[in-house]
């Protein structure tokens, strides 16, 4: 029976002086400076301790301190977030790279599935490297008389599905941004692959919460500690019918973990999670190619509600993006890697097959088909299915975002204010080409420099403003808000997977309300009223 | 013309790691591909192919290894080869260069004795000997012309430009010939889905020792001259110092006291 109290368990702390730490404002700032950014590139993070815990329970003494201290804790783990959520404004920086290992690997009869049991800061590359050479040993099955090690070797080669393309990110960084990434068309975000997780709170007690033991009753959890009990109200919006990654997820009779899941961190540090595996089915790479974007986005559609076949992702290349290619491949071919685009083509759609010889006449003529109605063809469009060639077309999806980068680099030589601005917007499927329309509109009436591609599949195309200069910068920041308003009337989001984190403050707002914002936040106090955890992410710092 | 493409299927190379202890190779993990050499081979086939219409040129892949070598010539077949034959057999198994030759020089004389060109890869990224195509040239009785990076055909001759350690030679000899790559064109081809589909319509077959009628005597580990005796990873060198200063006459001093000091300067 499932119920919405849950008990906080008890933990005994060690004495604060055995944890490893570096204290002092200057030493942190002059000799760890990486744990003071992270792939947001936002400036100014500062820090008066930086700890690096080894146990459950130094995290709980270190937390005892800091509450002493009054000092707030911001949990930092890879650092590949790109919201900003993992760089520290004052307080303490929990590092938990230590925290690294895998704890064990177990079955779960009742969802016929495997699941692995690992500590917060692995990477999700190590999960996939440890989990497909099958690298475990006997005494760490769950249970241990499951024997579960010994039964894994003989299954087929298993992996963890979630890939939000930086697959150096951890996996408690990833759970606490919901990642997401191109797959999440077919096997959806982090979420859908979370078994359990324990959570240290700010009392210094941990939860332990698997999936499915607690869920809300009238839109409320208690959470009963050492400090008393805690009621958690759920916020009451409605959430977008689209890939979502922006503030705190709630439905009125939500799961417990779901809370956790996605959170920023802001209501405690994850300390272990169970996370599911899933059998690795070959897979075959294709890039379609189009002279005309309209005919594209059809094929995109006819694809994505096709009933035979569900691509793994569908994701998009515009105009720009190919020009951009283009270019590269004249000054360095080695760099894309692959043969040159016609210079006709204007749009370009990657989707990936599941794949098999017995299916592939059938498939092939399939996409034969919606590739003919759209006005191209399987001649025109390339084909991999060796892991080599598969990673190659891989890295040829990555690499117009790494040429990007490489543009804004060289302006910010001249203009150092100057980033790139990246919208991250979905919205329902029904409005695919009205916002594509939109977006195409805005930006050539204000004749700004723009390059788009991203997940198409789930409506969610990445715009990328390139600013020449101060002015473009400042326009661009108007557009994107206006990007951010339309996409909500679309019934979307403003951040489909990158989170809200310190950056995106605003927009919540355009989302939610002000009310919706606001009940965000009485939620996070009522929990963690001294704001021990992560202050800044989601809402502003310091408002209580 | 019928034009010949000898191709292996290989572990990623330089995924390959050595276990210092044992000296075998940890293949854990690692993909198998087709010889990047081998590929040029291909692509060499595929440009005289269009280059040459009037001489109607068919291509033919053969490979001998293991039966997932077939995923090799499938990629071969994608990227223009019009049959495939792969010859596989337990038989073969454990042949060196010479009975791997041997083996190759028998599948060709039984399924494709009227061929014009035999190109093949420089050498194989996993062994590196570059052995088997000059081998099977010699049991074949043909001219080779070896590191190839551009091939014409000129009436009944080819022409091969030649890599040499200092430059180019432009070589040519009368067909039937062979000739390896060690170049193909800077970007590698990639197959279209149609590629793909036709592929899987084409001719590949797998076919044994027997069927060549190919005597055990001469085949596999006991008709191997030559045996593998260890496998070791070079000792890895440390790194090495780097001078650093911001005057270059004090860095210079450094570097030649240095270089006095550890006598490789006689002053």
């Amino acid at each position: 029976m499932s119920n919405n109290v849950i008990v906080a368990q008890q933990i005994e702390d060690i004495p604060f002086e055995n944890i490893r730490s570096v204290k002092g404002e200057m030493i942190i700032s002059e000799d760890f400076p990486s744990y003071l950014v992270d792939e947001s590139k936002i400036s100014g993070g500062y820090a008066e301790y930086l700890f690096f815990p080894n146990t459950e329970e130094e995290i709980v003494s270190l937390i005892k301190k800091m509450k002493e201290e009054e000092l707030m804790i911001t949990i930092s783990a890879a650092r590949t977030g790109i919201v900003g959520s993992a760089v520290p404004f004052g307080g303490a920086v929990l590092s938990l790279e230590r925290m690294d290992g895998v704890i064990g690997l177990g079955y779960d009869e009742d969802a016929e599935k495997w699941f692995l049991r690992v500590q917060p800061a692995i990477s999700l590359d190590e999960i996939n490297h440890i989990v497909k050479l099958k690298k475990l040993e006997l005494d760490q099955s769950i249970p241990q008389e499951g024997n579960w090690i010994q039964k894994f070797e003989e299954e087929h080669t298993h992996y963890y599905p979630v890939d939000p393309t930086e697959m150096t990110a951890s996996i408690g960084g990833t759970i606490g941004a919901n990642a997401s990434g191109a797959r999440s068309f077919k096997y959806g975000a982090t979420r859908e692959w979370i078994k359990r997780i324990r959570v240290i709170i700010g009392t210094g007690e941990v939860l332990v919460i698997p999936r499915g033991k607690y869920k809300a009753i009238d839109g409320k959890f208690i959470i009963k500690t050492s400090n008393g009990d805690y009621e958690l109200k759920l916020p009451t919006y409605k959430m977008p019918r689209a890939k979502n990654a922006a503030g705190l997820y709630t439905k009125p009779d939500m799961d417990l973990i779901d809370l956790f899941i996605g959170s920023e961190g802001v209501f405690g540090a994850i300390s272990e999670a169970d996370v599911w595996l899933k059998e690795h089915t070959p897979q075959m790479s294709n890039v379609a190619f189009f002279k005309n974007e309209n005919d594209a986005l059809d094929f995109v559609i006819k694809l994505r509600t096709s009933e035979k076949i569900k691509p793994e992702f569908i994701e998009f290349f515009e105009d720009h993006a190919l020009a951009l290619l283009r270019n590269e491949q004249k000054e360095d071919p080695k760099f894309v890697d692959m043969p040159i685009i016609d210079e006709d083509i204007t749009t370009a759609i990657s989707f990936d097959l599941p794949y098999s010889e017995e299916t592939l006449n059938e498939y092939f003529s399939e996409i034969s088909n919606m590739l003919e109605e759209s006005n191209s063809s399987l001649s025109n469009t390339w084909s991999a299915y060796e892991d080599r060639e598969i990673a190659r077309i891989k890295h040829f999806r990555h690499a117009v975002p790494e040429i990007v980068n490489n543009i804004i680099a060289e302006r910010k030589k001249e203009y150092p204010e100057i980033h790139k601005l990246g919208t991250d917007m979905s919205v329902e499927d029904k409005h695919l080409k009205e916002i594509m329309k939109f977006y195409y509109d805005t930006l050539k009436e204000v004749g700004l420099e723009y390059v788009m591609w991203g997940h198409i599949g789930d409506n969610h195309v990445h715009v990328n403003i390139l600013p020449r200069n101060i002015n473009d910068l400042e326009l661009g920041k108007q557009i994107y808000k206006k990007f951010a308003k339309k996409a909500v009337q679309f019934g979307g989001s403003v951040s489909a997977e990158h989170g809200i984190g310190k950056i995106k403050h605003e927009y919540l707002k355009i989302m939610y309300g002000e009310e919706g914002v606001l009940q965000m936040r009485e939620i996070k106090f009522s929990l963690d009223p001294n704001c021990v955890f992560n202050c800044g992410n989601i809402f502003g710092r310091g408002d209580k | 013309m019928r034009i010949i493409i000898l191709v292996k299927q290989v572990p990623e190379a330089d995924k390959v790691a050595v276990d210092p202890e044992t000296g075998t190779l940890i293949r854990e993990g690692v993909a198998s591909i087709l010889n990047p050499y081998c590929e040029y081979a291909l692509d060499q086939a595929a440009k005289l192919k269009k280059d040459y219409p009037e001489l109607n040129i068919k291509i033919t892949a053969i490979s001998m290894g293991p039966p997932q070598a077939k995923i090799a010539l499938l990629r071969c077949l994608e990227l223009g080869a019009d049959k495939a034959y792969l010859l596989s057999d337990r038989k073969f198994a454990g042949s060196d260069v010479w009975a791997t030759s041997t083996a190759i020089k028998e599948g060709i004389v039984g399924l494709e004795p009227e061929f014009d060109l035999i190109l093949a890869g420089k050498q194989a990224i996993d062994g590196d000997t570059a052995q088997v195509p000059a081998e099977t040239a010699e049991q074949l009785g043909v001219p080779q012309i070896t590191y190839g990076v551009d091939v014409i055909i000129n009436d009944k001759r080819v022409e091969v430009k030649r890599e040499t350690e200092t430059g180019y030679q432009i070589l040519s000899t009368k067909m039937p010939a062979l000739v390896t790559m060690s170049k193909g064109s800077n970007i590698r081809r990639i197959p279209s889905m149609q590629d793909v589909l036709e592929a899987r319509k084409k001719p590949l077959e797998v076919v044994s020792a027997d069927d060549l009628n190919i005597a055990d005597s001469k085949i596999g580990l006991s008709a191997s001259p030559t045996q593998v005796d260890k496998i070791f990873a070079p000792p890895s060198k440390s790194g090495g110092q780097i001078i650093e200063s911001s005057d270059p006459k004090a860095a210079a001093r450094k570097l030649f006291d240095y270089l006095k000091e550890n006598k490789f300067l006689r002053v």
